[in-house]
């Protein structure tokens, strides 16, 4: 290995001399490969077009974008994975799905190309990375097999990353006289006097299934809440949960119409269209809400930490690139991921109108960019056991927690009962899927 | 139709009729019944997509004890028939009052029926977006005008578990009640007028002569109109897919939806096969009541 | 007399008003395709006067993969169509002009699978297609659609076959033709509109086809109404593009049912009246 490095800097270095100028081109052997890449139909990847097609121009390499929408991607991937040759070079998957990926043997571990010499930049600097994002994202191990940890090895690199913090109107707010809401208390507090003003409150997902999860999810983490204890019983109805849902049901009462029907699309446009006050979800946010096409409420915007409960918690979610086990071109696949993660790349994407991965990234774009220092500040927050990535998620995110919540934002029932009808039927799962042998 | 002059004709060669069925009938098998076998077979399975079949383990019958007790799968049903009854019940009422009112031949019928099979053409996944767009809680044209004309505050129609029930059997209501229209006067304009004038002169009022004339003699259209509208309501997934994708809660989501979704969504493959055995089941029930109704190839073939 | 016009003119309201319930919301959908960004979200709607704007179509044909989208639409519809009426009219021939053994448990269950609801084949599709190893989605596509059309196919030649005297044939037998010659020299001619309307229906099906399409297809193979649905994305619906995709994907049933409204309402009916 170390010779052929070395013969390889020799080459490089007799070119250089010969040539009098550059260095040899790493990008000259994938010229002309057309790899295919496979992400969602999200605002930072559709700013990231323009990447991508800097990329190709400066490589050589062809690159085509197949966007689906985001909930779409999985069973694409997944058919494409398992077939003997796939079509995708490079897949983007959301976080929670990376723990599946690995334990079917569908990706290639990273650690292969970086032992090669002529694909990887010295100048790349994986330690820059912000943590949190690298581990959550591409890193799988653990003693619970879907988190980072001890036996960790490395499937994917962030892009397109994020967590969650607290956008809101500061033109609204100084009008009603409001304080920005540290803690939730202040928050439903703050939400209560919006809507006596007739003002929607905070916009929220609500759509049955994975959305009102995800939506309920972001308030679980910091009220203290868990889906599961230690010795996997689901404790989806204790205090703490179903606070939670308490939370989500004054969200949808107090805020903007039709939550019920909000994917993130719907519910971040109507932040952006300027019809609701305050939105808690991905720092995506903001970058739409700059973004002249998307919103109408660009330079109103202020950010915060993500509200505290009985801890601070935030969203580990958004999404990483790796490369499947059974990709035509990896080699220039790995050029593709380093090329849009460098410095330069990342630099690129927050120009462009997107959201970058390493942490001197943000520095240096702290004075442009509000919300930069409060990511920063709030990375350390993210939890990146925000919800259990086991198989049996699906079910009970859409079938059990996907159908429960949409009856505590659509009715008036009590919550217990319904918390602890679908903590029956999280049971009923985990007790089928032979979880409680042990005990 | 003499039997005996058709007969002589294969006689050279008596597997020719054979020939001329068996490509079609294996295409069928490959196509249908390979499928339909396979639903059997992958229901006796714990199979998830990205995995080999043949390391999916065997789970003998536990995925049809699970779905007897499953609450879901029997509120799917609920809903499903729910929609049924509430499509076909208004599809038909409306259709058969339409065409009866509309029977009597008139110059540029032919335009109006043209213009009346549009919506059956248009292809499902449009109908799903044209009316998600109609629907909309904030751009929706529905909204607007029912604040400008009745002065009605605007609905989240597909946020609402009764609403966005309410706005799928709209929506199929739009889209099948010319079915049943044409349908019916077809068999109207095809009744024998003799029996109609004699009824009249009988002194037979109007509605004598809808309820105890007409009707009672298009009876085999109507039943089969309805079995099949009933087989499409277990059908069809496709509008609401798009337009609600079955919520809230499972509000709109029928069965052959609640299959994909369990299939696709939370990717029970294994389950959701199980479910379509049960789909399988329900809907060849009410294809052999059609079958023993109407069989068109049956009752001219006299074998 | 004047109680006759009275009658005819509620008669002419009454059909205009309902033509405008069946047409009013593909109306909409035209409209919007025509309509920018602002004009969408803004919510009012504008029937008709709107200044408007061909950059949702555009959109389409340049960026939004419209062309790739389109060949794979046609060239599944018309392969399953020309395989569907070859097949299936051979099969419906032989069941309108002979009697063998099985013949009425074949005539049961071609209509008996016409019922297999989509959702049933979804997942055993998918199966197929994960284990075969079969490259090419456009051909289990085509396949499935084939399949799908076959039943209803058969059912709808069938009473045409049954129509054509069998003098005909005879009459070209003793001239010495064999089968497959007076298939194709002396029936065909005769079928022309039966086939026709077995061709609309069975186009119709694979044009607007999408639960199969959407599992069984990839990039490149998609077909227009997955296309279509692909504008549902995760920054929200983007409305004006996707009205554009939906109206050109109706355009060909409209044309259909334009120029053969009288073929596709026999086809519709040939199921219930017949029987």
């Amino acid at each position: 290995m170390k010779g052929l490095i070395a013969k390889g800097l020799l080459a490089a270095g007799a070119l250089a001399l010969t040539t009098g100028l550059a260095v040899a081109d790493p990008y000259e052997k994938y010229r002309g490969t057309t790899i295919v890449v496979s992400w969602p139909a999200l605002s930072h990847f559709k700013k990231a077009e323009e990447l991508v097609a800097e990329f190709t121009e400066e490589t050589g390499i062809e690159v085509e974008i197949d966007a689906l929408q985001y909930l779409k991607l999985r069973d694409r991937q997944l058919l494409e994975m398992s077939k003997d040759e796939g079509e995708y070079d490079v897949v983007s998957w959301v976080v929670m799905w990376k723990g599946e990926y690995v334990s079917k043997g569908l990706l290639t571990p990273l650690s292969q190309f970086y032992t090669s010499g002529s694909l990887v930049d010295p100048s790349y600097d994986l330690n820059d990375v912000a943590d949190a994002y690298l581990q959550n994202g591409g890193v799988v191990g653990g003693t619970k097999g879907y988190m980072p940890g001890k036996s960790g090895a490395m499937y994917g690199v962030p892009f397109g990353a994020e967590t969650s913090i607290l956008a809101y109107r500061k033109d609204i707010f100084e009008e009603q006289g409001l304080e920005v809401p540290k803690t939730y208390d202040e928050l439903r507090d703050v939400m209560a006097k919006l809507h006596e003003a007739g003002i929607p409150a905070l916009t929220s997902r609500g759509k049955t299934g994975h959305q009102v999860t995800a939506a309920w999810l972001l308030h679980l983490a910091p009220l203290g809440g868990k889906i599961f204890d230690e010795n996997w019983n689901p404790v989806i109805n204790s205090p703490e949960a179903v606070e939670a849902a308490q939370v989500l049901r004054e969200v949808a009462q107090t805020g903007p119409k039709g939550i019920p029907t909000f994917g993130f699309g719907e519910a971040a446009a109507a932040f952006l269209q300027g019809e609701a006050a305050m939105h808690l979800d991905t720092l995506k946010i903001a970058a739409m809400s700059r973004d002249p096409k998307l919103s109408k409420i660009d330079g109103k915007v202020g950010y915060a930490l993500h509200p505290v409960g009985s801890r601070c918690g935030s969203e580990t979610g958004g999404f990483a690139a790796g490369i499947p086990a059974n990709a035509p071109n990896k080699e220039a696949a790995f050029l593709f991921l380093q090329y849009i993660t460098s410095k330069k790349g990342d630099q690129r994407m927050v120009e462009l109108g997107g959201d970058p991965v390493r942490i001197s990234t943000l520095q240096n774009n702290a004075d442009k960019f509000d919300e930069y220092s409060v990511v920063a500040e709030q990375l350390p927050c993210a939890d990146p056991d925000w919800r259990p990535l086991i198989p049996e998620w699906n079910e009970l995110n859409i079938d059990v927690l996907g159908q429960a919540l949409t009856e505590v934002i659509t009715t008036d029932k009590p919550i217990q009962p319904i918390m602890d009808a679908a903590n029956e039927k999280a049971r009923a799962i985990m007790e089928r899927e032979g979880y409680y042998v042990w005990q | 139709m003499s039997e005996i002059s058709q007969k002589p004709r294969f006689e050279p060669g008596a597997f020719t009729p054979y020939a001329f069925i068996m490509p079609a009938i294996v295409v069928m098998m490959g196509g249908l019944l390979y499928p339909v076998v396979m639903a059997f077979y992958l229901s006796f399975y714990d199979w998830e997509i990205g995995r080999k079949l043949a390391d999916a383990p065997f789970v003998s019958f536990d995925h049809f004890v699970r779905m007897v007790a499953d609450p879901q799968v029997w509120e799917v049903l609920w809903v499903t028939i729910r929609f049924g009854f509430w499509t076909i019940t208004i599809e038909m009422t409306l259709g058969v009052a339409l065409a009866l009112l509309l029977e009597k031949p008139i110059r540029g019928a032919s335009i109006f029926r043209t213009i009346f099979i549009l919506p059956l053409m248009v292809s499902p996944v449009v109908v799903g977006l044209i009316w998600r767009y109609l629907f909309d809680a904030r751009i929706g044209w529905i909204n607007y005008y029912l604040g400008v004309w009745f002065g009605i505050e605007p609905q989240v129609w597909l946020g609402d578990p009764q609403l966005a029930f309410f706005a799928i059997v709209f929506t199929d209501i739009w889209q099948w009640t010319p079915f049943i229209f044409i349908i019916v006067i077809a068999g109207l304009q095809a009744l024998p007028s003799e029996v109609v004038e004699a009824s009249t002169i009988d002194g037979a009022n109007w509605y004598q002569q809808i309820f105890l004339v007409k009707l009672p003699m298009i009876k085999s259209i109507l039943v089969i109109a309805l079995l099949m509208r009933l087989i499409d309501v277990f059908r069809g997934l496709e509008v609401m897919l798009i337009m609600t994708g079955g919520g809230p809660g499972r509000s709109t989501e029928l069965l052959s939806l609640h299959i994909y979704n369990r299939a696709f969504d939370t990717q029970q493959l294994g389950y959701a096969s199980a479910i379509s055995v049960l789909l399988i089941a329900i809907v060849f029930g009410i294809s052999t009541v059609i079958l023993t109704m109407a069989n068109p190839m049956k009752s001219k073939s006299d074998v | 007399m004047n109680d006759g016009f009275v009658r005819q003119l509620w008669h002419y309201l009454a059909l205009i008003f309902l033509a405008l319930l069946a047409l009013a919301p593909i109306w909409v959908m035209i409209a919007t395709s025509f309509k920018d960004d602002v004009l969408v979200q803004d919510g009012k709607p504008l029937w008709f006067f709107f200044a408007p704007t061909l950059e949702n179509y555009q959109y389409i044909v340049t960026r939004g993969k419209f062309d790739r989208y389109l060949t794979n639409s046609v060239i599944v519809g018309a392969a399953s169509t020309a395989i569907t009426l070859l097949l299936g009219g051979f099969c419906a021939y032989a069941l309108a002009r002979t009697d063998f053994r099985g013949r009425t448990l074949m005539a049961n269950s071609t209509l008996l699978v016409r019922m297999v609801p989509p959702a049933v084949l979804a997942v055993p599709a998918f199966a197929f297609v994960t284990f075969s190893g079969v490259k090419s989605d456009l051909a289990v596509l085509t396949f499935f659609y084939t399949a799908l059309n076959l039943p209803f196919a058969i059912w709808l030649l069938f009473g045409f076959y049954k129509q054509i005297p069998v003098e005909l044939e005879e009459a070209a037998i003793v001239d010495g033709a064999t089968s497959l010659q007076v298939f194709f020299r002396v029936l065909l001619p005769l079928m022309k509109s039966g086939y026709a309307v077995a061709a609309i229906f069975t186009f119709r099906i694979a044009w607007n086809e999408f639960i199969l399409a959407l599992l069984l297809t990839g990039r490149t193979t998609r077909t227009l109404p997955v296309g279509a649905a692909g504008f549902i994305t995760d920054t929200g619906v983007e409305w004006g593009r996707i009205m554009a995709m939906g109206t050109l994907i109706v355009i060909p049933p409209l044309l259909f049912t334009f120029f053969a409204a009288r073929q596709i309402i026999a086809g519709m009916t040939a199921g219930a009246v017949k029987g």
